[in-house]
């Protein structure tokens, strides 16, 4: 089979994208609850910080808006997961029924025809939300405003999303070889609710468990240090580009020897 | 109706549960890693107040109040909402409401099974390493049997709000909206998430009157005797706000759900 270039892909996702979306116009009353649902999600998110902030004015050092900087950051970086890779969650019903079999048969990537699948629009409340959030962090700490910082927001904003959808990669593939699965996804996709608090509260051998295990420590925390204290940055902020392209490497592969390992159930 | 043959329903409902048996084991694991966590997040939170007592709650008692609320909320999940939208949306449910049983009985027992596994499984081992971890800091006496009670009264509670949600699906046929939406609602105003006792004032008096604090607050307020329970008289209230709850979502739930029932349409099947 030849390669296939990035415009090819590209063509195919739009061609995709517009038939998941007219599927999904058809269910409009889904839509808009399942959109105000997503700003509920984040709008309790947000109370229970205000909740935890009314109480106590810091934690581990970190002020208000340091904080409210970290939990924007973490929803902008969350979104990519919500929106592209949202068809992991039906992967274990597809394997289950059969119904994934389909995808080996077309001559494109399985992974990124099964990804392609869905879009979801919901999520783009949270990156509204999100970016709202930053915006105003932002002002009351009184970081300057320049093209390079901007650029670099940017860079690590992709660089942290690529840590959540690498977890969440690796979580929907062990369907391949585990019978109701579920669960894993359930509970990789609860941790995410910790990357909104600086991972120096982690102490010993748990530092390095949710730095590179479960790299919770890399969706918000590190990558937003490079943003907040341009003076003082860790060694682990810089590469944390290197090792988000790396982990999510290596979940594609999880993924796509999950696929070599499937043989489908009849049906 | 005969018990045995409800019980014959919880007795499938384990055996389904069973059959899953490294799901329970991978939760468990994972539950431990959460409450890491948790307890990171709290700890750093304690440290930098200052204090060691806020609002009445030292860091031992907020640790102690989120683990088992934590273990409670995998006791009492149920996925009523999915399940139906899915009986629905396969015809399945046509069976279901032939049986010679009502829809909301059968559901309800078929999945006590469940209830009962993840109870032994994963809310008493839970419980056992916070005894071991704070060195008995729950007091072994009457607020255990009471705080029993109370939660068999969360469980039909819990059942209520999904019974009461579930048929919404009915109308609008959108699963993952009602469903998030019950459970970022439930999690917040139950205080599954963050005590109740650290709620501002205002927010606090009005969360306390409402059904959500019957599910995980007013049980794990029992077993920690907070909240009053440790008199006869502040128990008695915990229980009638229960059990007041408890009979306004049944009828609520009956109704709606005998309404609801007329709009179900099934596609072939």
């Amino acid at each position: 089979m030849r390669k296939r270039g990035l415009k090819f892909y590209l063509s195919i996702y739009r061609k995709i994208l517009i038939q998941d979306l007219k599927s999904k116009m058809s269910y409009r009353a889904d839509f808009v609850i399942s959109t105000f649902g997503m700003i509920m999600t984040n709008l309790a998110g947000f109370i229970t910080f205000m909740i935890l902030f009314h109480n106590f004015p810091t934690i581990n050092g970190w002020d208000y808006y340091h904080m409210l900087f970290l939990y924007g950051f973490s929803l902008v970086a969350l979104t990519p997961v919500q929106c592209f890779f949202d068809n992991n969650w039906n992967l274990r019903f597809m394997v289950q029924t059969g119904d994934f079999i389909k995808y080996c048969f077309r001559p494109v990537n399985v992974f990124f025809y099964f990804m392609s699948e869905v879009f979801d629009v919901k999520g783009l409340g949270q990156l509204a939300f999100g970016i709202g959030t930053i915006v105003y962090a932002w002002i009351h700490i009184g970081l300057e405003v320049n093209v390079l910082i901007i650029l670099k927001l940017i860079l690590f904003l992709f660089t942290a999303s690529l840590f959540m959808i690498a977890i969440m990669n690796f979580a929907a593939a062990t369907c391949f070889w585990l019978k109701g699965s579920g669960y894993v996804m359930v509970i990789m996709f609860r941790f995410k609710d910790f990357a909104k608090y600086p991972s120096s509260i982690f102490q010993g051998v748990f530092k390095v468990i949710f730095t590179f295990i479960i790299p919770i420590a890399f969706i918000a925390y590190y990558p937003s240090l490079v943003i907040l204290e341009p003076g003082n940055v860790p060694l682990l902020s810089w590469l944390s580009p290197l090792i988000g392209l790396l982990f999510f490497f290596a979940s594609y592969k999880f993924w796509m020897l999950g696929v070599r390992r499937y043989d489908f159930t009849g049906s | 109706m005969n018990p045995k043959r409800l019980l014959a329903l919880t007795r499938g409902g384990i055996m389904e549960s069973l059959h899953y048996r490294l799901g329970i084991f991978v939760t468990l694991f994972a539950n431990l890693i959460y409450l890491v966590l948790v307890y990171y997040l709290w700890k750093a939170i304690y440290d930098s107040s200052g204090t060691d007592v806020v609002n009445g709650m030292t860091f031992s008692d907020t640790m102690i109040y989120l683990i088992l609320a934590t273990a409670l909320f995998n006791f009492l999940e149920m996925f009523v909402v999915w399940d139906m939208s899915r009986a629905i949306q396969s015809g399945k449910i046509v069976l279901d409401l032939l049986k010679p049983m009502s829809f909301r009985k059968y559901t309800f027992w078929s999945y006590t099974g469940n209830h009962v596994v993840q109870f032994v499984l994963t809310f008493i081992p839970t419980f056992i390493v916070v005894m071991i971890v704070t060195g008995g800091a729950i007091r072994m006496g009457l607020n255990l049997l009471w705080f029993i009670i109370a939660t068999v009264f969360a469980l039909v509670i819990n059942y209520n709000i999904e019974m009461l949600i579930a048929p919404i699906c009915l109308y609008t046929e959108s699963t993952w909206g009602i469903n998030i939406v019950k459970e970022t609602i439930v999690l917040l105003l139950s205080g599954a998430s963050i005590p109740l006792a650290f709620f501002p004032e205002k927010a606090r008096i009005v969360v306390e009157y409402l059904p959500f604090r019957a599910v995980y607050d007013i049980p794990l307020s029992i077993l920690l005797e907070k909240s009053g329970s440790d008199t006869c008289e502040g128990l008695l209230k915990l229980f009638g706000l229960q059990l007041i709850w408890l009979v306004i979502l049944t009828v609520a739930g009956n109704i709606f759900w005998k309404i609801a029932v007329r709009r179900i349409t099934v596609n072939g099947g």
